[in-house]
């Protein structure tokens, strides 16, 4: 009959809908968090290009202030929690268990309630637009008393919720990677011989574990104060407004090491195979990862410089020690393209990029680290722009670098590399275009957070339409990328296993790899185990 | 060291987990782990709380609260029976390590008994202090004594649900001498839930005022 | 060595036209990477340190990105690259020096920011000029205190700060409400206003910027119309300070005069502010005789008023500020024909056009 001759037909897509629904397999959840993470990516973006719009002249003409606030709020709160720490989880998520030679992570079904907690996160963050008072408004970082019932609305609630759920699931995650990486590893992959990139994923895990719940506690006095008539951070009632921002900081610094280690982990795996070499000084750089995961515990304060609270000496001394180990890095990544033989692929351009904007944004940083400077620099746009040079111009590039490195990992085909240098030299065009004039506009006195400048404003509005502009062509780039992805799904060439002649282990299965990843697993005597395999190395050399 | 990996060939398809030679196994570190991170949250409270009480701006605790808080007779008793459902929870553990079913019944029995009677002490304390006037909106002592001991209490509650299922599980025999890791694990969180409460008590009802 | 000399020369070639690139950019970047001139003794101490900051980061930036640029250039892989290069796993010689030179380098900038810091932060608490600004959801006021700190001596009610010249200024920040922070661009400084705390500052103004307006806003996100927390700081002549303070201080304490109301038959416009704007953004009034303007604050607890502006931008006219729920009657005087601007002193970018005919 008809029908019983096109259940199977109709079994077999809903099977695969509902196998990705409810599939425990590490590979399938870090293709979700991608795809969750990008939708939100652009979500985000489309809030960025809004308060773009708004600031490209003086005046409001789309936007009244309190749209605008609640556009920038939300714009940083989908790009740091639910945009660059879950896309960054998902690359762990897909590659960790591969790198290592485990067939899954350690707890599978854990790993899918990390997951799935995200959209949902997304979906309550969001839902504060359908509120009578709009979303949160109070910025990313939610400063008490601004953030407290008084003063802002139930979407404060949503946010408080929907960043409560985000936590937890970066909390589960990382337990997860913590014990993957700790039992999991394949006979042989000593710690010593994680690649770069595990090695990350442990040290971000560990902040993670350490940092969030404290981030969680904070959340939840919060929302005592606001909804059960709490007193922990409000003044007015025998609460105090420091302690906020004393508890916040203490997540949401070394939040920023969450953010971009597991970036230069890409970076570290992208960098040696480009360039036909090992790492330059790889366990320098694991004790310089260590180094910032440790010193990342100590410095929550710089960003209170001005409260006229903290102990500026102390803050400012472990502000300035963060340099050296990321100074350790730099190096570490430069010298291993020396004497290499670099093959300009997307990937290594992404990691190019990578290199030159993380090194403003580090050095931009410096200036913030010396407190006097901080007092005529701080929550100005010259913070904008060293947040973005390290977020954006770091991790993101990162992101997009690791993305075209693994594609053909994960589908199986290779990306367009016309589409993807195209997709390069927009984004990092428009990216400085847009950035780079806010170190200006910082230094001229413009704060951040605000929705309007006065016209006679020296050349406020020059610079902002110029970083409008970039900010438009960054969007622009997207196009390609997104062209790229959707063509190169279906018919870009066919990758095989190893496409760049990679070094670590997820090189050494097929593309995708098969559901538990490996039939066999080459030996492993070094940080390089396929290399080894591939130039006969592999025999009485330790390393 | 060199030569303990001749031919790692894949063997564990279809399993999670290399079963790496001895260590702990892997739902025991998960549960470390994840203690790890319940420490930090209520590090998180307790600088709260230490803030609070230090800048509070007449004394700790504050004039219309002193004597409010009784250790007896029911927070001293609660505390004694949480301390001794610990003791318990550890004894079935020593059972199953012997393979010995019916103490590992027993014990978790107790355990779940003790740590649900903890619960009801603590709500009948809770009553009592809001009769008192000691409600979570009536100032940061308030505040912070409900935030800190409902916290600690929803972690009870956790933990009594837990040691529920491992009940069940026992009973339904799921449990042997070498496969035991829940029981390991949720005695562990059970334990952790017991120093926090040690804490916690000292910090709110033992520590002077140190004006 | 390896490299042959045609691809040395053209490596030579690209470096330089690099390193002279590098060199223009440089110069010019270097003006708009400085912050505006600083007005204040604390303000030069933070120049100074900056620039030294900027010429280290200048220093790092140009090596480490010609070290990348020369990598990318030199080490590009070719066509005959047919074996490996190299392995280099590490040089622990290099990796030491890497880690000991930025670790001077930030020991030296921490030491000089350090030294910096003691001098831009100092409060000696000596000085008679005594001020307190006052932030609220969504204006400055500022409180002139007498020498005990304490008492308020008058306040000022505009967004306007008066402080002398070569003396020293000692600034208290107090918060009615959420977190401000009073920032001057040209101070190259910012403090942060908390509620439940006062923090305390001291500057002294340049001499020679006698006579100068320097414009500030609250630097930190205060809620919806943060953007509109403007303010100005006015330097005088010593002599000039203290003539207008007892000026201030006398007119503080003279009785008010009795509430103006419409004389009859006196034309009467409507105003009405709310969420920090005015309702309307264009007002007309007869030439050549007095009209009032009846003026309704819908903002609870945020102070408006109204002033008129010549077309040369000259104030004739500067009405009563209060706070919001309330209404006020101003009378104004006659105007010749003509275009006018009418704006909110608290809040400057509340304007309109007031049209005289």
């Amino acid at each position: 009959m008809a029908t019983t001759a096109l259940t199977p037909a109709y079994a077999g897509r809903r099977a695969g809908l509902y196998d990705w629904l409810t599939t425990t397999d590490h590979k399938k959840i870090g293709i979700l968090y991608l795809l969750n993470s990008f939708v939100l990516f652009f979500v985000g973006g489309m809030f960025a290009l809004v308060v773009r719009l708004e600031l490209a002249q003086p005046g409001l003409q789309f936007l009244k202030e309190a749209a605008y606030n609640q556009a920038f709020t939300i714009h940083a709160s989908l790009m740091i929690f639910l945009f660059i720490i879950p896309i960054l989880a998902g690359f762990g998520n897909y590659i960790v268990p591969l790198m290592i030679g485990a067939p899954d992570m350690a707890f599978p079904r854990i790993n899918a309630l990390s997951f799935w907690m995200l959209p949902l996160a997304a979906l309550l963050m969001l839902s504060g637009f359908l509120t009578d008072g709009g979303a949160a408004a109070a910025g990313w970082t939610s400063y008490s008393p601004l953030a407290q019932a008084k003063y802002s609305g139930v979407g404060t609630d949503l946010w408080i919720v929907a960043v409560l759920l985000i936590g937890t699931s970066s909390i589960l995650g990382a337990v997860n990677f913590l014990v993957t990486i700790f039992k999991m590893r394949a006979p042989g992959m000593t710690m010593f011989r994680l690649p770069i990139m595990v090695w990350t994923m442990l040290v971000t895990s560990l902040l993670v574990l350490l940092a969030t719940p404290v981030l969680a506690s904070a959340l939840i006095m919060l929302f005592i104060d606001r909804n059960y008539g709490g007193h922990f951070f409000d003044p007015a009632t025998g609460g105090n407004a420091i302690l906020w921002q004393n508890v916040f900081w203490f997540y949401s610094h070394p939040a920023v090491y969450i953010m971009i280690l597991p970036a230069m982990g890409i970076i570290s795996e992208v960098l040696p195979v480009f360039s036909r070499k090992p790492l330059f000084g790889y366990k320098a750089f694991v004790f310089a990862t260590a180094g910032i995961g440790a010193l990342g515990f100590s410095v929550w304060a710089h960003h209170m410089f001005t409260t006229g609270a903290v102990y500026l000496p102390f803050f400012s001394f472990m502000t300035f020690l963060i340099a050296i180990p990321t100074g350790v890095k730099m190096f570490n990544w430069i010298a291993t393209m020396f004497r290499g033989q670099l093959t300009f692929s997307t990937p290594l351009l992404f990691a190019l990029g990578f290199l030159t904007m993380f090194l403003i944004g580090g050095i931009n940083g410096a200036f913030s680290a010396a407190v006097p400077v901080d007092f005529a620099l701080h929550d100005t746009y010259w913070v904008v722009a060293h947040l973005h040079y390290v977020l954006f111009g770091g991790s993101v590039f990162g992101v997009f670098a690791g993305l075209y490195y693994w594609f053909p990992k994960m589908f199986g085909r290779m990306l367009n590399e016309t589409l993807g240098k195209i997709h390069f030299v927009l984004m990092f065009v428009g990216f400085n275009l847009t950035f780079f004039p806010m170190h200006i506009l910082g230094l001229e006195g413009m704060p951040r957070r605000i929705a309007n400048y006065a016209p006679g404003q020296a050349d406020w509005t020059a610079l902002n339409l110029l970083a409008t502009i970039g900010g438009f062509t960054i969007a622009l780039s997207m196009l390609p990328f997104l062209w790229n992805v959707l063509v190169s799904l279906r018919s870009g060439p066919l990758a095989g296993d190893d496409p760049w002649e990679g070094n670590t282990l997820e090189w050494a299965t097929s593309s995708p790899p098969p559901p538990y990843n490996f039939d066999h697993l080459p030996e492993i005597r070094s940080e390089r185990p396929v290399f080894d395999v591939r130039h006969g190395l592999g025999k009485g050399r330790t390393h | 060291m060199a030569l303990q990996s001749t031919t790692a060939v894949a063997s564990h398809t279809g399993t999670t987990g290399h079963a790496r030679e001895g260590g702990i196994s892997n739902v025991i570190l998960g549960m470390i782990l994840f203690i790890t991170s319940e420490v930090m949250f209520f590090a998180g409270l307790f600088a709260a709380y230490f803030n609070v009480r230090a800048t509070a701006p007449g004394g700790w605790p504050p004039a219309e609260f002193v004597g409010k808080l009784h250790v007896f007779p029911l927070v001293g008793v609660a505390t004694t029976l949480l301390i001794i459902s610990s003791v318990t929870c550890q004894m079935g553990v020593w059972g199953i390590r012997r393979g010995d079913h019916t103490a590992l019944v027993r014990s978790i029995g107790i355990t779940v008994v003790l740590g649900a009677i903890f619960l009801v002490m603590q709500a009948t304390d809770y009553l009592a202090l809001y009769g008192d006037g000691v409600r979570l909106d009536a100032g940061t002592f308030g505040t912070t004594y409900y935030t800190l001991t409902g916290f600690h209490g929803a972690h009870v509650l956790a933990g009594v649900l837990m040691l529920s299922v491992v009940l069940y599980r026992s009973m339904a025999g799921q449990f042997s001498k070498e496969h035991h890791d829940m029981v390991e694990a949720v005695s562990i969180y059970w334990h952790f839930v017991d120093v926090v409460w040690i804490v916690l008590f000292s910090t709110l009802y033992l520590i002077p005022n140190p004006a | 060595m390896s490299i042959s000399r045609p691809r040395r020369s053209r490596l030579a070639t690209i470096a330089a036209l690099v390193a002279a690139s590098v060199l223009v950019a440089g110069c010019n970047a270097v003006d708009l990477l400085r912050p505006p001139a600083a007005v204040t003794a604390q303000g030069h101490e933070i120049s100074r340190l900056y620039d030294i900051v900027l010429a280290i980061a200048a220093v790092v930036f140009v090596l480490v990105e010609g070290l990348i640029v020369f990598a990318v250039v030199r080490y590009r892989r070719k066509p005959s690259d047919s074996s490996l290069p190299p392995q280099i796993h590490g040089n622990n010689v290099l990796e030491v020096v890497w880690t000991v030179i930025p670790t001077l380098l930030v020991a030296v900038m921490f030491l000089l920011s350090f030294e910096s810091l003691n001098k831009v932060d100092a409060v000696a608490n000596t000085t008679d000029v005594r001020i307190r600004a006052v932030a609220a959801q969504f204006q400055w006021t500022f409180q002139y205190l007498a020498p005990d700190g304490q008492t308020v001596l008058f306040e000022q009610l505009a967004p306007e700060m008066a402080v002398p010249v070569s003396r020293t200024v000692h600034l208290s920040l107090r918060s009615k409400d959420v977190i401000h922070a009073f920032y001057v661009p040209q101070f190259l400084f910012k403090r942060d206003v908390v509620p439940g705390r006062e923090n305390v500052f001291e500057f002294n103004v340049d001499a020679a910027d006698a006579g100068q307006t320097f414009s500030g806003q609250c630097a930190e996100l205060c809620g919806v119309y943060h953007d509109t927390m403007l303010f100005k700081v006015h330097a005088l002549s010593p002599e000039a300070y203290d003539a207008w303070l007892q000026e201030q201080i006398a007119a503080a304490r003279a009785t008010p005069p009795p509430a103006a109301s419409a004389a009859p038959g006196q034309t009467q416009i409507d105003l009405t502010a709310k969420n920090i704007a005015y309702d309307k953004t264009s007002l007309e009034a007869p030439a050549g005789q007095p009209f009032s303007i009846k003026f309704q604050n819908d903002d609870p607890a945020v102070s408006h008023n109204v002033a008129i502006r010549d077309a040369g931008g000259q104030e004739i006219f500067r009405g009563e500020i209060f706070p919001g729920i309330d209404a006020r009657t101003y009378p104004i005087p006659a105007l010749a024909a003509g275009t006018y601007s009418f704006s909110c002193t608290v809040h400057s970018n509340m304007t309109g056009t007031l049209t005289v005919k």
